[in-house]
């Protein structure tokens, strides 16, 4: 980065700030409504009846919801206001909740290796 | 659609929509994140002359991310039925059970970071800190997350492989090639 070019206040634009929330927003929608279908039947097969598969109406709904939340936030004024770091910390938070799973896969491969192996977790043979 | 080529020695080469729209997904998907990667390291240096690049790597990321998109949806929705049969019935379920599982949650959100990458660097990357910072998390995020999802893709193909290896070894398919007959002996 070059030091000699002059700061600027490190503000956003609305459009980016909207968007960025609208980002987030519409991860943490995302792993809602695929949860809530793994447990509602119901809602998955209406999903399923609008585009034949339910996965095809959930990326629909988010493409939609992003640009949807994106450009109400952006002509919003609110957004004029908010802390560039804070739009930041949220969106790097959404995503990352949404990544934590690969960390239970580590957790079940050791469970099932010790099984394998007839030990506990510190190591003890199992009776 | 189905392309066959017959080779000059050897068997028949069978390509199938099927095939060309998988490979195609998982190319554009690699390429997605190297453009993504682009744009991380172009931003790291921003300045007022590389901006118009920083902005055409990051379009370039939408497109090759919405490219991969539309291929792989189209592939899970109109193959992928059997291959999860496959995977279901071999000795790696988790390849489904937990890799596709999670996959198709980390499909959308890679997607919807790309679609947002380019909004974001038309900001002054190179005099606005909060900006670079933004641009750097996000384009991070859509190489970590989108690598994540080839690899998962990768262990998801080795689950099908070894789902056949499995049935042909025990002679649940008629088609089992000579270099396997002489292992089931």
């Amino acid at each position: 980065m070059d030091s000699t070019i002059a700061s600027e206040s490190p503000k956003l634009t609305s459009a980016t700030s909207g968007f960025v929330l609208a980002a987030a927003l519409t991860v943490v929608f995302n792993t809602a409504l695929a949860c809530v279908k793994d447990t509602s039947a119901r809602l998955k097969n209406f999903m399923k009846s609008l585009t034949d598969h339910d996965w095809t109406t959930q990326g629909l709904v988010d493409v939609l919801l992003f640009v949807g939340l994106g450009v109400v936030f952006m002509k919003s004024r609110m957004m004029e206001r908010t802390n560039p770091i804070h739009l930041i910390v949220i969106l790097v938070v959404a995503v990352a909740k949404r990544g934590a799973r690969p960390g239970l896969l580590v957790r079940d491969i050791l469970s099932y290796s010790r099984l394998n192996r007839g030990v506990d977790r510190r190591g003890r043979r199992r009776p | 659609v189905r392309a066959g080529v017959t080779l000059e020695k050897g068997a028949a080469l069978n390509i199938s929509s099927s095939d060309v729209i998988l490979l195609a997904h998982a190319a554009f998907g690699v390429l997605g994140c190297l453009t993504a990667l682009w744009v991380f390291v172009e931003t790291l240096n921003a300045r007022p002359a590389n901006a118009g690049r920083i902005q055409a790597a990051a379009l370039l990321t939408a497109l090759l991310m919405t490219a991969g998109w539309i291929c792989g949806g189209y592939w899970y929705v109109h193959f992928y039925p059997r291959e999860k049969a496959l995977i279901l019935g071999g000795p790696w379920p988790f390849a489904h059970n937990f890799f596709m599982e999670t996959k198709e949650h980390l499909f959308f959100v890679v997607a919807i970071l790309a679609f947002l990458l380019p909004i974001t660097t038309r900001e002054r990357l190179h005099s606005n800190s909060a900006a670079r910072t933004l641009v750097l998390s996000v384009a991070g995020l859509i190489v970590v997350t989108g690598l994540s999802v080839e690899a998962a893709g990768a262990i998801i193909d080795h689950g099908v492989k070894i789902a056949l290896l499995q049935d042909a070894l025990k002679g649940t398919h008629s088609w089992i090639p000579q270099s396997l007959q002489s292992l089931r002996n």
